[in-house]
């Protein structure tokens, strides 16, 4: 009889699908206790096994050191050089030639002759506060609300009629009316990004939740008498972890692309930002010397959202518990 | 099916009506009305009772309050034929309250009395007196006002939304002529010889109810018409959906007949003429040209309008982005991990978190080095300058697509049917295109009427680096403007295009997935 032999790799079948030989060990099948495991240490060894995160992980360090630290070894004024008029738009080269080589002109000098390194790093600080604050908050209300919304269908009718109107209403418009109100301070834009801008989170875990909340493991919970809370907190909260992890690392790169936004078409922070440096740098564009003044805050806010979004998604792969094997 | 549809519809035009109300909130009730005189170089120069004359009547204008003068209602008096031209001029009041005459006292009391009864405030500046003489603008006034009630404004922006032009649209004291409906198969606007049928009105706002011309859809009309607001500083007295889509650029010269026999080189396009008041007496140049004083007409240009160049970079971009961005999500999700998926990857990576703003400058140098043009002219009829705009405007939404479709393509390919149609022993490729992309592609189609009706409103930060003359700043200029009329009408186009946008993506997904139905409510 002839033996037919197929070749599994010309049919494409990935490797994981195939069975695969293991060998009988008497000592092996005497143990009955299951290994040790506790989800958060999973996650963080998960998470490091990539070498990649440390990198990215070092990087954030120094972002954050620069972004929160060194603004306050400095003292930045904006305007110290301001009637100086050969001060205004300088390259690196030109800045350390006029103001002697530091770490302050390393970047050159912008319109008003202030260093550009020292703008950079305390618009970076406003910038990623509002953007984690901003978060911070949408998250939090969202994620509460949104679980309320999907799980009960009396609210689910009302929240739909409530999102069709908030999301209808412009947000420049909302924005820019606060704005006008209460002064375009921090907190204000704080507010103004956080006071619809939840609904969409909302949103979007409620239709997480109803993906989730009927699969049959919930109902038979639910046959089992557990309390709805309980069915919330243990059977889909964890489920939940890594759509979360990962929304928030979209989040954050988000609010700084919107601060730029904002302050690109003029209702932005009133203090020193990287969406003002880059709006303003822009507007400086005919002027030589630009180049560095608007690629730099540029850099950093990429870099701050690159690393996050990083950070986030590993983090996020790493929290789901089917990676943990 | 169509029952549940227009439920869904007339809930969605219930929740446009809310959000037209919150946002007539917004700017009436919360920003401050002051801000419209931020640029206003008559009001500086205005002093004392004057300016607050100027004030109220400019508020009045924005829409803002009801505002009626002791003159006009003098001047009501004189039209119900209760005083005479004469005796209204002799009851003027007086610099403060107790130097009036009796008569005008009494008349005063009636003008107060009856504005306070309708929720009216009634407001008296005593003359303002530097040296025994009337200051500057120091007049003496009466006033009543009244903040318009939201309800009122409501009804009163909803119930004008859609118009009927009508013979009594011209005010009833005004003599001009019959009044009346007149059918003519030669259009006089093609000299009259030729054979082109038209229904003029005479008392109509529009001259011309319903004509031809060699233009699609080659029969028009001007009967009905949707009004979204009237615009006070943007484009003083126009409407938005007309700011929106009128033509742009230099003008396109033909050779004209106007109504009174001059031919003429010329713009204007008499089909549009609408009614201005007195207009022909006022100027030499329409007394030769026009017969009536249908003289508003709206003067023909080379290029798009707004809306016509932000659809047009806007749909390109759309249909660019699904035939790249579908694709390459399925590539990237067919070989997973793989090097087309990492390099997808990084790109979806360098959209979410490089500011928009900041790539699109990129673009615009990366394209600039290549010699394509970076600004846009209207006059300039090179193709080569919608490249860059359209380009930009893809490219986040390419992302986007790839993003979505591999994820939800990845999902699939962990299903139970998955596996079951691999052990049916059907190849990959009939695994991934006729089951995976498929079940994946629901979601994905669910968006494209949203993509396709949203490049209409035009992309504001696109349009701006570019210099295209679109729509996508109309909303932020009409904020910076407090060209209230502008922002409400915006607001509502927006809302209805996402209402109906959602409705049509519903039903899209339903015909392409049998699965989905929405006549079911318990589903």
């Amino acid at each position: 009889m002839k033996q037919e032999t197929v070749n599994l790799k010309a049919l494409g079948v990935p490797e994981e699908e195939l069975f695969s030989l293991v060998t009988h060990s008497d000592v092996e099948s005497e143990k009955i206790t299951a290994p040790r495991y506790s989800y958060w240490q999973s996650v963080f060894r998960v998470f490091f096994k990539k070498k990649i995160n440390l990198i990215v992980l070092g990087l954030l360090a120094v972002i954050i050191l620069f972004a929160f630290v060194y603004p306050m070894l400095i003292e930045y004024d904006r305007f110290a050089n301001l009637t100086d008029a050969t001060a205004k738009h300088l390259t690196p080269t030109a800045a350390m030639a006029k103001f002697g080589s530091s770490i302050h002109w390393i970047l050159g000098a912008g319109a008003s002759g202030e260093p550009t390194f020292d703008a950079v790093w305390v618009g970076s600080k406003i910038s990623i506060s509002l953007a984690l604050t901003c978060a911070l908050i949408n998250m939090t209300i969202g994620i509460l609300l949104g679980a309320v919304w999907g799980f009960s269908k009396k609210v689910d009718v009302i929240m739909m009629e409530v999102y069709n109107i908030v999301a209808n209403v412009p947000y420049i418009l909302l924005i820019s009316v606060l704005v006008m109100i209460l002064s375009a301070s921090f907190w204000t834009m704080v507010f103004a990004l956080t006071v619809t801008g939840w609904i969409g989170v909302a949103y979007f875990i409620r239709t997480q939740v109803i993906i989730i909340r009927d699969r049959e493991y919930n109902l038979a919970s639910r046959c089992l008498g557990t309390p709805i809370t309980r069915i919330a907190l243990r059977n889909i909260l964890p489920f939940m972890t890594s759509v979360i992890v990962t929304l928030a690392a979209t989040e954050i790169p988000s609010y700084i692309s919107y601060e730029v936004f904002l302050a690109y078409i003029g209702i932005g922070l009133s203090d020193m930002s990287l969406g003002k440096l880059i709006s303003e740098a822009q507007s400086a564009m005919v002027t030589t010397g630009w180049q560095f003044e608007f690629w730099s805050p540029v850099v950093v806010a990429s870099t701050v959202a690159v690393v996050l979004y990083v950070v986030g998604q590993n983090l996020g792969d790493a929290s789901d518990p089917r990676t943990h094997m | 099916m169509a029952k549940y549809l227009i439920k869904r519809l007339l809930r969605g035009l219930a929740s446009i009506v809310v959000v037209v109300a919150i946002v007539m909130v917004l700017i009436y009730s919360l920003l401050d009305r002051q801000g419209i005189f931020a640029a206003d170089t008559t009001y500086t120069k205005l002093n004392n009772n004057a300016k607050t004359m100027y004030m109220y009547r400019q508020w009045q204008k924005y829409g803002y309050l009801d505002f009626i003068t002791y003159a006009d209602f003098l001047n009501g008096l004189v039209k119900s034929g209760e005083l005479t031209a004469e005796e209204r001029d002799s009851m003027g009041i007086g610099r403060t309250a107790s130097d009036d005459s009796p008569e005008v006292a009494a008349l005063v009391e009636r003008f107060t009395q009856e504005y306070e009864s309708q929720g009216f405030k009634v407001v008296r500046l005593k003359a303002v007196v530097a040296k025994r003489k009337l200051a500057t603008g120091g007049q003496q006034q009466l006033f009543a006002t009244r903040d318009r009630p939201l309800i009122d404004r409501l009804i009163k922006h909803f119930t004008g939304i859609i118009t009927v032009d009508n013979i009594h649209y011209v005010p009833e004291d005004r003599d001009i002529g019959e009044r009346g409906l007149t059918f003519t198969t030669h259009d006089p606007v093609y000299g009259g010889e030729q054979f082109a049928p038209a229904i003029m009105g005479n008392g109509t706002k529009h001259k011309y109810l319903l004509y031809f011309d060699h233009q699609f859809p080659f029969i028009h009309q001007n009967l009905v018409n949707v009004n979204l607001g009237l615009s006070y500083s943007i484009d003083t007295g126009v409407d938005v959906l007309q700011i929106m889509n009128v033509t742009q650029g230099s003008y396109v010269l033909s050779p004209t007949v106007f109504p009174t026999g001059l031919k003429e080189s010329s713009a204007d396009d008499l089909h549009s003429a609408t009614y201005m008041a007195d207009t022909r007496q006022s100027s030499k140049v329409l007394e030769e040209r026009f017969t009536d004083d249908y003289t508003g007409v709206v003067t023909l240009k080379g290029g798009k309008s707004k809306m016509g160049y932000s659809f047009s970079i806007g749909i390109l971009a759309t249909c660019l982005a699904y035939l790249l961005g579908v694709p390459l999500g399925i590539i990237m999700a067919r070989h997973k991990d793989g090097l087309v998926d990492k390099i997808g990857t990084f790109y979806i990576v360098f959209i979410i978190a490089v500011p928009s703003l900041s790539y699109i400058f990129l673009f615009k140098a990366i394209g600039g080095s290549f010699g394509l043009p970076t600004t846009f002219d209207v006059n300039s009829s090179n193709a080569l300058m919608y490249l860059l705009p359209i380009i930009s405007l893809a490219l986040p939404s390419i992302a986007n697509l790839m993003k979505w479709l591999r994820r939800y393509m990845v999902d699939q390919m962990n299903s139970d049917y998955v596996k079951f149609a691999r052990s049916g022993g059907l190849s990959e490729n009939e695994i991934f295109f006729k089951h995976i992309l498929k079940n994946a592609a629901i979601p994905i189609i669910h968006g494209i009427p949203g993509a396709v009706l949203f490049s209409m409103t035009g992309a504001l930060i696109t349009e701006r680096v570019y210099v295209v003359p679109g729509v996508g700043d109309l909303l932020t200029r009409a904020i910076n403007a407090h060209d209230n009329g502008v922002i409400v009408g915006v607001t509502m186009f927006y809302a209805l295009l996402s209402v109906v946008s959602i409705i049509l993506g519903d039903i899209l997904m339903s015909m392409v997935d049998p699965r989905i139905s929405f006549s079911n409510e318990s589903r």
